[in-house]
């Protein structure tokens, strides 16, 4: 083994077998799983790509001035504009007779709720724009303010445990059925646990000529309250549980799922993370809420039919099977 | 462009690899082979993981030159012996252990059907030459990898044949015959000088050959049956167990009786009872005075025999009476027609030592026209004197060398210490790596005493679930002295059995780390890495958060403190 020649880091880093659109420097947190994700669908879309960035993380530690951890054309505008600038870049494009793909990328502020109606405008007009949503559940930039999309009953700065609240009191907005109610080709979930999935998916919605969206569960070790080792594991254990379903909704229907082959319970995922930690407390409300949040598992689990009959190489234990030599 | 701006901030773009995100790193990834649970636990030092990897991509000649490497007779070791790696494996923490036992005598097996020759270069001219006495498991063993380490080698065998107990003990339905011949001929083949019928103390001496050869290596086993009475009582036709077996192998017949008690509990034992049925002896007793293997009786508490062997002889019809003993040969004359025996249990003192204590109002006669002590052999002296210290060879535990002679070793059952085909092979490679350094010049080398990794240091997420191929058996209705009872698997089988392997502490190139750092701080190499893996960490970047440290299904990566 040490007759193998030396390798220069430079030279091997140029070497990669993938074409990243997002590369190494840039300041994301220790074990991010949006940048990860991003990662992962800027390699599965290829190069020929422009990327229309809503505010949030992903646009902040990507672009500390004068740097740029992006290899694709950029921008980035407002909070609540991704979708417009999105339409807008791609009619451009249309014009000028380009086939050139628009990806319009936010986080679950810039799209449950500050870019909503600009997501929804691109939606309805048909522009050929694949929207992913980087969904970690609150606004981790300003500090782990709720949105829209936080789950029910977990903690962030704006939707403290107490008294009168175990976290927040409203349920996580169910976005891709909203998306889907917008009559376009196809509308999916994903998670950062499942990478080839991720890669398939914006395959998948990068041949379709039309609007499609892509919302993507990518773990904050920050604002959920774990190590950084763990953001893998966690997102696998919202997908094992049934509390993150991973779905395909084509036309409005429910496509294909990822089955799970014996659910897991809740607690298995809650219990990781700090958010969700005054739900193990021995009091009478923190039970109502777990057994809550395993009913809406249990909601999901039969809405889109994730329990398989048998176990398949390809559900939520078999899709990610690892194989010698990769 | 400068002159463009002519208010605010400018910079000329650049990209975020100007900032190293390195500096952030308190903890960092480094690869770290740690020795999988099966080659820990080999004491004939397999790497088994390290061959399971190649049986998987079926480059099955490699996968063998791997295990010989260690091991020169898998078929042999395949067959006898009891594989501690396979109660080791991580894997039957999860389903079912690998049968690596199964795949070990596959290649074995293929080496010997394609004729692979063990990959060793030429004797040189001014070689070295040792004398190896004994050749049976420990001397062959150290006569091959002494072999191997350029060294000329001269082994002595008493028997007119080598293998020594293999040969002579071990009967053909647990070791048929062209098996072990096959890997003996290919053993002394590779220009080893084998001298048959030469007897220590008889033909040469111990002297002799210290000043003959620059080493030697006593792999003498023990060649006499340890005393045995009941209250100084023995029956005036004694047989003794080995004796008997040795006799059954070589002539093919034994004495006419209708109901015999084997006394012991070892595989010399279990072995005696099954060939007395096959020689046509109606009721065959084992007399142990420790239990049967289950999965509630502790491992110290139980027949240290194999425990396929002695479930396959209660499945052709041997009685075995577990926690019994022999109290009185019940004798009409000098000829036995029974034994009385009694419940007894090893049970601790008030001086907290372990004592069999009988249990009085439970003993009971047992007829029998003959009773047969198995119950362990002890060293023959004969030629060994001069290096034997008050009847026992005293040596460094490791590599065997004695502590008086130092260019005289020792292996095999002759140290006392340990008595299985494996434990054997191992002292020989030792002692052969050992003499091979001295001759050199060098330090013997160490023990490496590193800790096997446990199963919570792997991702089991990413392995599926899967059994272990059914043993394929012959039924007892079709069991004879010769046929071999246990079955090989086929290509197929062995193969998904490397898939099967966790591949515990060593890189499976799975790309886990390389697709699922967030920072692409992990690198992939189509050639080989320094540390013999396809991937190398850009510290440049690497913030340290271990993600893929977590995933790492085999536990290759380790996070360290920086600095």
């Amino acid at each position: 083994m040490s007759t193998a020649p030396e390798i220069r880091i430079e030279d091997l880093r140029r070497r990669q077998p993938r074409n990243s659109g997002l590369i190494s420097g840039h300041r994301a947190c220790l074990g991010c799983g949006e940048a990860l994700a991003a990662r992962l669908v800027t390699e599965a879309a290829g190069p020929d790509v422009a990327i229309t960035n809503a505010t949030g993380c992903l646009e902040v530690f990507s672009t500390a001035w004068p740097e740029s951890a992006w290899t694709r054309p950029w921008i980035h505008s407002l909070f609540e504009n991704s979708g417009a600038i999105a339409a807008g870049v791609e009619a451009a494009y249309k014009a000028q007779g380009r086939s050139t793909k628009v990806l319009a990328f936010g986080g679950d502020g810039g799209t449950f709720d500050i870019g909503f109606q600009a997501l929804s405008g691109m939606l309805e007009r048909g522009h050929n724009v694949l929207y992913v949503c980087y969904d970690n559940e609150a606004y981790m930039n300003t500090g782990i303010q709720r949105s829209s999309s936080t789950p029910h009953a977990a903690m962030t700065t704006t939707s403290p445990p107490g008294r009168e609240r175990m976290g927040k009191r409203h349920l996580k907005k169910d976005i891709i059925s909203i998306v889907a109610a917008h009559h376009i080709p196809y509308a999916a979930t994903a998670s950062v646990a499942y990478p080839a999935d991720i890669k398939n998916k914006v395959r998948r919605a990068m041949a379709i000529d039309g609007p499609t969206f892509l919302q993507i569960h990518a773990p904050c070790p920050l604002g959920w309250g774990h190590e950084g080792d763990q953001s893998i594991e966690v997102a696998r254990l919202a997908v094992l549980t049934g509390l993150f379903p991973v779905v395909e909704l084509e036309r409005g229907g429910i496509g294909s799922v990822l089955q799970l082959r014996e659910p897991l319970p809740v607690n298995e995922y809650l219990k990781r993370q700090n958010r969700f930690r005054h739900l193990f407390r021995n009091d009478a409300r923190a039970t109502q809420e777990l057994e809550h949040l395993q009913a809406i598992a249990n909601h999901n689990i039969e809405f889109y039919g994730l329990r398989g009959d048998r176990p398949a190489a390809g559900d939520a234990c078999g899709a990610d099977t690892v194989r010698r030599g990769g | 462009m400068s002159s463009i701006y002519t208010r605010g901030g400018y910079a000329l773009p650049s990209s975020s690899l100007d900032f190293k995100t390195g500096s952030w790193r308190t903890k960092k990834p480094v690869h770290l082979h740690a020795a999988a649970p099966c080659h820990h636990a080999c004491p004939a030092g397999e790497d088994a993981q390290a061959y399971l990897a190649l049986v998987e991509e079926r480059r099955f000649r490699e996968a063998w030159e791997t295990l010989v490497s260690a091991n020169p007779m898998p078929t042999v070791t395949g067959r006898v012996c009891h594989h501690p790696c396979e109660t080791a494996c991580n894997r039957s923490k999860m389903d079912s252990a690998i049968a690596i036992h199964n795949v070990e005598r596959f290649l074995g097996e293929q080496a010997l059907m394609r004729g692979w020759d063990y990959p060793m270069s030429p004797l040189p001219a001014n070689a070295p030459a040792v004398a190896v006495v004994g050749a049976g498991p420990a001397g062959c063993s150290a006569a091959y990898h002494l072999r191997r380490q350029g060294i000329k080698v001269t082994l002595f065998e008493a028997m007119p044949q080598a293998g020594g107990l293999l040969a002579t003990a071990i009967p053909h339905y647990r070791l048929p015959r062209l098996s072990l011949e096959g890997e003996l001929e290919r053993l002394l083949g590779c220009d080893i000088d084998f001298l048959p019928n030469h007897r220590l103390g008889r033909d040469v001496s111990i002297a002799e050959l210290r000043t003959q050869f620059e080493a030697v290596f006593l792999g003498p086993g023990l060649q006499k049956p340890r005393p045995w009475n009941v209250d100084g009582a023995v029956p005036d036709d004694l047989h003794q167990g080995l004796d008997l077996l040795r006799e059954w192998m070589h002539v093919g017949t034994l004495p006419q009786w209708n109901s015999v008690a084997v006394v012991g509990a070892g595989n010399t034992a279990v072995d005696m009872a099954r060939v007395l049925k096959r020689a046509g002896v109606a009721r065959v007793h084992i007399i142990s005075h420790k239990a049967i293997p289950a999965a509630d009786i502790p491992p110290e508490d139980t027949m240290p025999a194999i425990g396929r062997e002695i479930f396959q002889a209660l499945e052709e019809g041997v009685q075995i009476h577990e926690h019994r003993g022999v109290q009185r040969l019940v004798l009409r004359g000098e000829r036995v027609t029974g034994i009385e025996v009694v419940h007894m249990k090893k049970l601790r003192g008030t001086d907290g030592r372990l004592r069999r204590v009988a249990f009085a109002g439970t003993e009971s006669i047992l007829p029998v026209d003959q009773v047969i002590p198995a119950v362990g052999q002890v060293l023959d002296a004969t030629g060994l004197r001069e290096v034997l210290h008050e009847g026992w060879f005293q040596f460094e535990s490791y590599n065997g060398v004695l502590k008086q002679h130092n260019n005289v070793y020792v292996g095999g059952d002759a140290r006392g210490d340990h008595g299985t085909v494996s434990e054997a092979i191992g002292d020989g490679r030792r002692a052969a790596l050992a003499i091979a350094a001295r001759l050199r010049g060098d330090a013997a080398p160490a023990e490496h005493k590193r800790e096997p990794i446990g199963v919570e240091r792997l991702n089991l997420h990413y392995f599926e679930p899967g059994d272990r191929p059914e043993q394929p058996m012959l039924p007892v209705a079709e069991r004879d002295a010769e046929t071999e009872i246990e079955l090989c698997l086929g290509e197929n089988q062995v193969v998904a059995e490397g898939e099967r392997c966790l591949s515990c502490g060593n890189c499976m190139a799975c790309d886990n780390c390389w697709n699922l750092c967030p920072d692409s701080s992990v690198l992939k190499t189509r050639e080989k890495a320094s540390d013999g893996s396809h991937y190398v960490f850009d510290y440049d970047y690497c913030k340290g958060c271990g993600l893929c440290a977590h995933e790492c299904p085999v536990g290759y990566i380790n996070m360290i403190d920086e600095g």
